[in-house]
């Protein structure tokens, strides 16, 4: 064999391997999203949006108060997230803009994007759940919206970011002050971004289970007490799982289902007005 | 329209400016001159003279940025614009400016121009609505936006947003405004509306106009400053720089020699 | 401060309020780390640190806790899932970035992400549904068969293929991180500039031979900072391993063996902690938990921050 046809050979072996790892991740994921498709559907029925479970062990029942739980958490996180992180972000682009410690805050909220979040919901249990003495939703929302701040602090400063700073000169060229600048022109300019990161940010935190493990914790009976335990989707999917019953399988299908139809939802949505307003 | 005031009366005058970019870069040196009320000065020189900077002192545009400094002064109606005091809101509402490249904020047609009179604290309707009509007229822009008012400002053409953002500056009624290369971005069709307009502009307010164009300078201006490496070579009126200019780095740049 | 600033009330107003909506991230560090510190007190005067982190003890009956086998199993799924993988995320960019026809790139791109974007519990529920009964029924038992006359490598499949256990909760944190690695190794590759790549062609290099040895080791501090931040991620990741992992607080060797890391130990224990030293070892189990991850994030950043500054210039 001579030395260009090796090199032909061994090119060709790993460009097939490459091609097959991309058809890998293709295969996973129709793999997982079939699956959940699959058994999701069979699964769902009207009872399940407009019953309250019924008694362990017994057939049918429903998980309205996972629904309504699971919204009312991620509503609440939204109100505290969003406002903190919009405003956050705006310090870091507009106020501090190019100062060492917008680049400090800006590295240090990469950083708690990834912290695990489980380490949050013990977090909050020390300094919300044990004072009040029980779980509670507004603990759940108050840990889901620490997870959300610095995805939408980021997202937010790198949006302004790309408002071209002559906006920003035409702007004070007429007389305004900065903060009618930013709150009447660079805001306007850099919304679409914004609001896509609040989209996926919400995506983000639909999904989370760990945080609300000890922070909202479960309620079997529907409640839409922020002030006492609530249940919620991703808690009662981990709860039925792992529970003896097949008809809790079923339904934590059906609620996977739910939760994942929405979350991709969101996420489609976000790129495609990415696609559509940047490229 | 007003009584055409006599024709030298001095609306601003700049004297013994220097300027200082921070790290102590000294962009501007010791620039002396005056400006006329109810005329057109031009701005000429190669890239790097200082036109820029220069024109962006008597707005005060270099206090967005820190460490920039001036010494010197500029005397607008009376006082020195320079000094602490001055409340450079006011300023910029009596000093407009219109941007290289065309900058409309992104909202509709109506709402840029009204932006600036809603800052000034004007929210009546009727009142907002003449006198964006009024601005619009005075651009020269009206019959061509008066069906899609409420459209953004965006689906204008370039030269169109540009006449847009001189509507903006105008609907504040300033007394002086300021250019910086307003045409250079733009086709000989719309450069040649923006000239005119300037003609006809000049009736009502004082114009400062940065141009790298030494033609341009010749068509519209009444007043040329020629600028190089930070000072002021020559300023005179502009008949005297392109015909028979003092110096001889003028003349030698207008004839093409550099630049 | 921008100069401007000094002259309007409300806007010194407007940015004191941002500076705090701001300086909140810091004080979210800094609060957790206080108070995780404090809960966990108790603990670390009993146990101390090092014995903590030594001790293989998890007993709440008689009150004596120590670290290890949880970290173990953190640092066990965490390895095994990053080798199974970088070479299919690296694989995944490949084929993104340079093979791929460009009617394939959109959809690939976008299957990856919306891989990224599914939540961990679904990952864990399908694991366990799912991937689990595979694993016992065909891959375990295969693995077991190919690997009994090796030396060594068959300690790593002892014991019955039951599905719950290290090697499922590694596949499926492994599928998981696929998609982080991947888009993170695709943008540094795309960042090799194309006059690069050409000069390598124009000394007649085949594609594979530009991938080797021009784009793979102009982006590897990009890919490398990819991998790390994956590797912090898989540290913390909870549901997608709770479902298929058990919850067995021992040092095994064997793959096929449940475990447990410290993230499903705080999520099967903590709501059910009943007394004083349980519940503070387990706050001291999320402190060394944040400490790990949050060291890894910042070695993450730092390569990631070096490579944007290196592909700047």
């Amino acid at each position: 064999m001579t030395r260009a046809q090796q090199r032909k050979i061994e090119g060709g072996i790993a460009l097939t391997l490459s091609t097959l790892a991309a058809f890998l991740g293709l295969f996973w994921l129709v793999f997982i999203l079939g699956d959940v498709l699959v058994h999701g559907i069979k699964a769902l029925n009207l009872s399940l949006f407009l019953s309250d479970p019924a008694p362990p062990g017994m057939e049918g029942g429903g998980l309205k108060n996972a629904f309504i739980g699971q919204l009312l958490i991620t509503l609440f996180a939204t109100m505290i997230g969003v406002p903190v992180g919009v405003l956050g972000g705006t310090f870091l682009a507009e106020y501090a803009r190019g100062r060492k410690i917008a680049r400090i805050i800006s590295v240090l909220a990469d950083i708690m994007v990834s912290v695990p979040s489980i380490v949050i919901g013990t977090f909050i249990y020390a300094i919300l759940v044990r004072p009040m003495g029980h779980f509670s939703g507004w603990a759940g929302s108050v840990a889901l919206s620490i997870i959300m701040i610095p995805v939408v602090l980021r997202t937010t400063e790198d949006m302004l970011s790309l408002v071209p700073w002559t906006l920003r000169e035409a702007a004070f060229a007429l007389g305004a002050p900065y903060y009618k600048v930013i709150t009447q022109v660079v805001y306007r300019g850099a919304a679409t971004g914004i609001l896509t990161g609040i989209l996926l940010s919400i995506a983000r935190v639909a999904g989370e289970t760990a945080p609300l493990l000890f922070t909202s914790f479960n309620n079997s009976f529907f409640s839409t007490d922020m002030k006492g335990p609530m249940s919620s989707l991703t808690v009662t999917i981990f709860q039925y799982a792992m529970g003896p019953y097949e008809d809790w399988h079923a339904q934590a299908w059906a609620a996977a289902f739910v939760i994942t139809v929405f979350i991709l939802f969101l996420t489609i949505t976000g790129r495609l007005i990415i696609k559509w307003r940047y490229k | 329209m007003e009584v055409q005031v006599v024709a030298d009366t001095t609306e601003i005058e700049v004297k013994g400016l220097d300027f200082y970019y921070s790290g102590d870069i000294h962009a501007l040196k010791n620039i002396s001159l005056s400006i006329k009320k109810n005329n057109v000065t031009a701005l000429i020189g190669p890239s790097g003279c200082g036109k820029t900077t220069l024109l962006r002192c008597f707005n005060r545009m270099h206090d967005l940025y820190p460490h920039n400094k001036y010494a010197g002064e500029i005397i607008f109606q009376g006082s020195n614009l320079l000094s602490r005091e001055t409340d450079l809101i006011n300023l910029r509402s009596r000093i407009g400016m219109v941007f290289q490249k065309p900058i409309p904020f992104p909202m509709t047609i109506f709402d840029n121009i009204a932006y600036g009179l809603k800052l000034r604290g004007i929210s009546k309707k009727s009142e907002l609505a003449e006198k964006v009509e009024k601005a619009l007229h005075h651009a020269a822009l009206w019959d061509e936006v008066k069906d899609k008012i409420h459209a953004s400002a965006y689906e204008l053409s370039g030269g169109q947003q540009q006449r847009l953002v001189i509507a903006r500056a105008l609907a504040v009624e300033p007394e002086v405004l300021l250019f910086d290369e307003p045409t250079s971005a733009l086709d000989p069709i719309s450069t040649a509306k923006i000239e005119e307009l300037a003609g006809i502009l000049k009736n009502d307010i004082t114009i400062i106009i940065v141009t790298h164009n030494m033609q341009q300078a010749a068509r519209i201006s009444d007043w040329t400053g020629f600028m190089m490496l930070g000072e002021l070579i020559e300023f005179d009126k502009t008949d005297k720089i392109f015909t028979a200019p003092s110096e001889k780095l003028t003349e030698e740049y207008i004839t093409g020699r550099f630049g | 401060m921008l100069p401007l600033l000094k002259k309007n009330p409300v806007d010194l107003v407007f940015s004191s309020i941002t500076a705090i909506a701001s300086f909140s991230v810091i004080l979210f560090i800094i609060g957790i780390l206080y108070v995780l510190i404090s809960e966990s007190s108790l603990a670390i005067g009993k146990f101390g640190v090092i014995k903590f982190l030594t001790s293989t003890d998890w007993d709440p009956v008689k009150e004596s806790f120590g670290a290890l086998t949880n970290i173990y199993g953190t640092v066990v799924t965490t390895f095994l899932s990053l080798v199974l993988a970088i070479p299919v995320a690296i694989g995944i960019a490949i084929f993104v970035t340079e093979i791929s026809p460009n009617f394939l790139k959109g959809p690939i791109g976008a299957a990856i992400e919306l891989l990224a974007a599914i939540p961990s519990i679904i990952y864990g529920m399908w694991g366990l549904f799912t991937l689990s009964p595979i694993m016992s029924a065909y891959i375990e038992p295969f693995l077991k068969k190919i690997t009994a006359n090796i030396p060594f490598v068959s300690i790593l499949f002892q014991g019955t293929p039951m599905g719950i256990d290290i090697l499922t909760a590694s596949v499926i944190l492994s599928i998981m991180i696929i998609p982080f690695t991947a888009s993170i190794a695709r943008d540094s590759f795309n960042l090799t500039p194309a006059v690069v790549k050409e000069s390598a062609y124009a000394i007649g290099a085949t594609k594979w031979e530009v991938i080797k040895n021009v784009v793979i080791p102009y982006s590897k501090l990009g890919v490398f900072g990819g991998i790390v931040l994956s590797l912090g991620r898989a540290l913390g990741e909870t549901m997608a391993v709770a479902f298929v992992l058990g919850n067995n607080h021992r040092i095994t060797t064997s793959l096929l063996d449940a475990a447990a890391t410290i993230t499903v130990t705080l999520a099967n224990e903590f709501a059910e902690a009943d007394n004083d030293v349980y519940l503070s070892s387990l706050f001291y189990l999320a402190l060394v938990l944040f400490v790990m991850s949050f060291i890894t994030l910042a070695i993450a950043k730092f390569f990631l921050l070096k490579a944007e500054r290196k592909y700047s210039r």
